[in-house]
């Protein structure tokens, strides 16, 4: 009763990330809660990759396994869910916010006629001593200028969906979990049957829909091109840009261009490399969630726009933030 | 084979004046004073997919929404689009409500319209961005639901092909009419009204409907139907942090990835 | 009086804006630099009902009438003035079709220009005068059941592409409207003109040369040529011109302003000294006179009104946005500063477009003229 669940999600055998960050979450509140921690995973064949969430954090997981189940089938999965939920009565349940989660959690929601918060950035409990302990969940509203906390006082389970990315995972612990097997055979006709799984490589995403931008300007003249913008970009997943000294130059085409006559991008990180920071520059990426600006003239104006900013020689520092990058992983 | 297809619309305020929008700290309200309204993009490209399949197979197109009064423009601009009639649900009992609430209303209103093939929404909307509504919907109306929606092929008898965008490939899913989708922007290209259009919008025909009207409970609708709530409202500091830092590649590269780190995930 | 606009004309502002925004903002630089008009989007903006905004449903127009043509051209040349140009001038012999033209006539080019499948082109002006009808020195003489046609036009917008074009020549003791497709021999564009501004727009002369069209080819009656190009200029080409005026000063403003609350200086948004915020606002007082001088052009003519009755209140339209839009054109640069002289700011194109529109359907003068007329009597 009143445990904190994750709904993990697996793919092709193969768990998500986001499930193991929101076990570090979900240890985190359970912690403070003073209950347990429970996993919940359904597919084909899965029972080995319980061991995974219970090192990453689950005291118990229960898993459903049917032939049929290979894929996310929603009408199933959303039953399956409801009704355990229903018969254990957690008091917190998270599932990544992936497509397939943004599918699976207002459907259970809906079903359990309870509270459902979507793309949380934070979570914490309040009133924990108290009868009623409260989940607060904050979402960013109105595109990110404005937060919103949001409470869910009084149905239960408070379901919260977290976007992959946003919390981190336990340092993996060697340790024993209880495995519950659930009761699945799926015999009935679907209405809704997912039929097939097709992996695409994501294409090259448009300049403005790029949830990481790196865009290269006239210092990269003298640092010997534009590989090292392309690199950057490259190991962040992001799209490449620069400046109208860089179309000049021919290392972007026009479309490519950031600023007052070019595109005008709002992602998630925008980095500006070897670029002084013109006015007509700056002003396509003002909505950028996190400005990094790279460039060897501490005086430089695009210093003034950035939240973080690395002076010093291109040639230098490019390198090293790939490094950096490529060990730690900053994709979102 | 004809078909009568449900779009879910909502009416937004201009994305382009989301930073317009004001918060009241002390009364913890928004304003939305003076900001330009419109069909919540997404919503257009259910709205286009509506009208190509109406174009294929013939049948209908309503345009249904649950909105203040003003919401009514979001409607007859869907009309001018190609709509066939509307439906404003508007009620002062339906405000506050979450997506729970707001989806067993316009349950309950599409309920009320009668025989339907097909409900078609946008996936989320440019506001809230939950992605809830459409698939709540579903559930209340007891019909299977598939979000993120790219394309949509007919099977013969009265069931559906659709892809399911993945974030890397997608989903080949089989669905059932009646049912509903949710369609992410690359599934088409929207059309604008045409002057013809725009016209003989007004001429077509447009129902307003209240809580009793379309049989909701109370208990159900609006804030007290509504299990979340908001709690609390802030505005996130946008002023630019100027940290600048300057030392070994090394060490600052470093220093660098690990605030960018705490700063792109608040 | 009801100022307010109707929910039709809030719709169709919100359309061609769109329009405007997706189909020619991205472009609109390249489009002038390589000197390529948007026929493209021209035949876009036909689908959806604006090029036959005043021609009657019967033959395929949207027959919205001239105050949404008026909102229309101003949304198009708020974002690219010469395709905004293009509405002026080729309307002109669609409005001569659909008020003078025959039965036949109407039936056979209006449809396909509404379509977009057809481009009609105006030409009126020679070498020897434009504001001076008198001197008109094309002729079409009649030999049978055709006119030969001998002359020469000049400054003829869309000249060279048209399919169809419209034009007066003098015949007999009067002057006749005629219309000759392309393609017809004796009827060639020989030369086309480079200009300052309206960059993509295909302009050209037009010469004649024992050209025999049919006289099938005669719009209204014979002898009155000038006086239904008068009308028509009256009727599409001033108001026309006013609005894209009109969309030329809405325009520039919006790029100044943009950029005067982005450009800091004296540790502010230059749009926060006071100057440059009074020119501004300046501007901003400017436009929405012009505005209402447009709008209420158009409500008139929407009333019935033919263009002869309301000869001063088209005339004022075109002269003050005209004024206006240099004004604001030239003012902006001031503000913008070395930025404002760099086309890829979008200031410049649109201050050579609004040189462009001071002979534009009438020179500024000659509005001053029948303004004066008027008062004067």
């Amino acid at each position: 009763m009143n445990e904190v669940w994750v709904i993990a999600e697996q793919r092709v055998g193969k768990l998500m990330n986001v499930s193991f960050e929101l076990l570090g979450k979900g240890t985190e509140l359970a912690r403070q809660l003073k209950v347990g921690l429970a996993a919940v995973l359904l597919g084909d064949r899965v029972r080995a990759l319980t061991r995974q969430l219970v090192c990453y954090g689950a005291d118990r997981v229960y898993v459903g396994e049917d032939p049929r189940l290979r894929f996310y089938q929603s009408e199933v999965y959303a039953d399956l869910v409801a009704k355990l939920v229903d018969t254990h009565k957690p008091g917190i349940v998270l599932i990544g916010a992936t497509s397939i989660g943004r599918d699976l959690a207002p459907r259970i929601a809906a079903k359990l006629k309870t509270g459902l918060t979507a793309h949380c950035v934070e979570l914490r409990i309040v009133n924990e001593d108290t009868e009623k302990p409260q989940l607060v969940q904050v979402v960013p509203g109105w595109g990110g200028n404005l937060m919103v906390n949001i409470a869910c006082p009084v149905r239960r389970p408070q379901i919260a969906t977290v976007s992959p990315g946003v919390m981190t995972k336990c340092d993996w612990e060697e340790r024993e979990g209880e495995i519950i097997t659930l009761a699945v055979d799926v015999q009935q006709e679907l209405r809704v049957e997912t039929l097939e799984m097709v992996h695409e490589e994501s294409t090259g995403a448009a300049l403005e829909e790029a949830e990481v931008v790196v865009a290269g300007g006239w210092g990269l003249l003298s640092a010997g091109g534009f590989e090292l913008v392309e690199e950057l970009a490259k190991v962040l997943g992001g799209a490449v840009a620069g400046t109208r000294p860089a179309v000049d130059s021919g290392w972007i085409p026009e479309h490519r261009m950031v600023g007052q006559s070019g595109k005008t991008v709002s992602p998630k990180l925008f980095i500006s490399v070897g670029a002084s920071g013109a006015p007509q520059f700056t002003a396509g990426f003002l909505k950028a969630k996190v400005v990094l600006a790279i460039d060897q003239n501490p005086n430089a104006p695009i210093f003034d726009v950035a939240d973080i900013g690395l002076v010093g020689d291109l040639c230098d520092i490019l390198p090293c933030l790939v490094t950096e990058l490529k060990e730690t992983g900053l994709r979102s | 084979m004809s078909l009568n297809i449900i779009v879910c619309i909502k009416q937004v305020p201009h994305p382009e004046h989301f930073s317009r929008i004001t918060l009241d700290p002390i009364r913890q309200t928004i304003s939305r004073e003076g900001i330009p309204a419109v069909i919540n993009p997404p919503d257009l490209h259910a709205l286009e997919e509506a009208l190509r399949i109406r174009e294929e197979f013939s049948g209908k197109v309503t345009a249904i929404s649950m909105g203040p009064p003003q919401a009514k423009c979001a409607l007859e601009e869907a009309l001018a689009i190609g709509a066939d009639d509307a439906v404003l649900l508007c009620d002062k009992s339906f405000a506050g409500a979450d997506t729970l609430a707001t989806a067993y209303s316009l349950a309950c209103g599409i309920k009320k319209l009668g025989r339907f093939g097909l409900i078609l929404c946008g996936n989320e909307t440019i506001d809230s961005g939950t992605g809830q509504v459409g698939p709540q919907l579903a559930e209340f109306l007891d019909i299977p639901h598939v979000t993120s929606v790219i394309q949509i092929a007919f099977e013969q008898g009265s069931s559906l092909i659709v892809k399911q965008a993945l974030e890397e490939g997608y989903m080949k899913v089989r669905v059932k009419l009646p049912a509903m989708l949710a369609v992410a922007k690359g599934i088409n290209q929207p059309r604008l009204p045409t002057v013809w259009a725009i016209m003989e919008a007004g001429s077509k025909e447009m129902q307003i409907w209240g809580a009793s009207d379309i049989g909701a409970t109370q208990d159900m609708i609006g804030l007290e139907g509504s299990p979340t709530h908001v709690t609390g409202i802030f505005e996130r500091d946008t002023t630019r942090r100027r940290e600048i830092l300057e030392g070994p590649p090394r060490q600052i590269a470093k220093k660098a990835v690990n605030r960018l780190h705490e700063l792109i995930t608040t | 009086m009801d100022f307010a606009p109707t929910r039709e004309q809030e719709m169709l502002r919100d359309m061609v804006r769109a329009f405007a925004e997706s189909e020619l903002a991205p472009n609109a630089l390249s489009f002038d630099e390589k000197g390529e008009f948007p026929f493209e989007a021209l035949k876009k903006a036909a689908k959806l009902g604006l090029v036959g905004i005043i021609n009657s449903k019967e033959y395929g127009g949207s027959d919205m009438g001239h105050l949404a043509r008026m909102i229309m051209i101003e949304e198009i040349s708020r974002v690219y003035p010469p395709l905004g140009f293009y509405f002026q001038t080729g309307q002109i012999g669609m409005y001569g079709l659909q008020n003078f033209g025959s039965d036949e006539q109407k039936k056979k080019y209006l449809p396909p220009l509404c379509q977009g499948d057809t481009v009609m082109a105006w030409a009126l002006t020679e070498a020897t005068g434009g504001s001076d009808a008198s001197t008109l020195q094309t002729t079409a003489e009649l030999v049978g059941d055709e006119y030969n046609v001998n002359g020469r036009k000049v400054f003829i917008t869309a000249g060279e592409t048209a399919d169809v074009v419209g034009f007066v020549a003098k015949a007999g003791d009067g002057t006749n409207l005629l219309l000759v497709e392309k393609g017809t021999p004796g009827f060639t564009t020989p030369r086309r003109e480079g200009r300052l501004g309206l960059g993509s727009i295909p302009v050209s002369e037009l010469a004649f040369t024992n050209c025999r069209i049919p006289k099938e080819n005669l719009v209204g009656q014979e002898g009155r040529g000038v006086r239904l190009a008068l009308a028509g200029i009256g009727a599409v080409g001033r108001p026309g011109a006013a609005a894209v005026s009109l969309g030329i000063a809405q325009g520039a403003y919006e790029v100044t302003l943009r950029f005067a609350k982005e450009r800091n200086l004296y540790g502010k948004p230059i749009v926060q000294l006071q100057a440059v915020q009074f020119a501004l606002v300046n501007m901003n007082v400017e436009i929405e006179a012009a505005r209402w001088l447009c709008y209420y052009t158009g409500w008139l003519l929407d009333q019935g009104k033919s263009p002869g009755e309301i000869g001063s209140d088209i005339a004022r339209a075109k002269l003050y946005a005209t004024d206006v839009a240099n004004k604001v054109c030239l003012k902006a640069a001031e503000i913008m500063g070395g930025y404002g002289l760099i086309p890829e700011y979008q200031l410049v194109r649109r201050l050579r477009d609004a040189l462009e529109m001071l002979p534009a359907a009438g020179a500024q003068d000659v509005q001053r003229v029948i303004i004066g007329g008027a008062i004067a009597r």
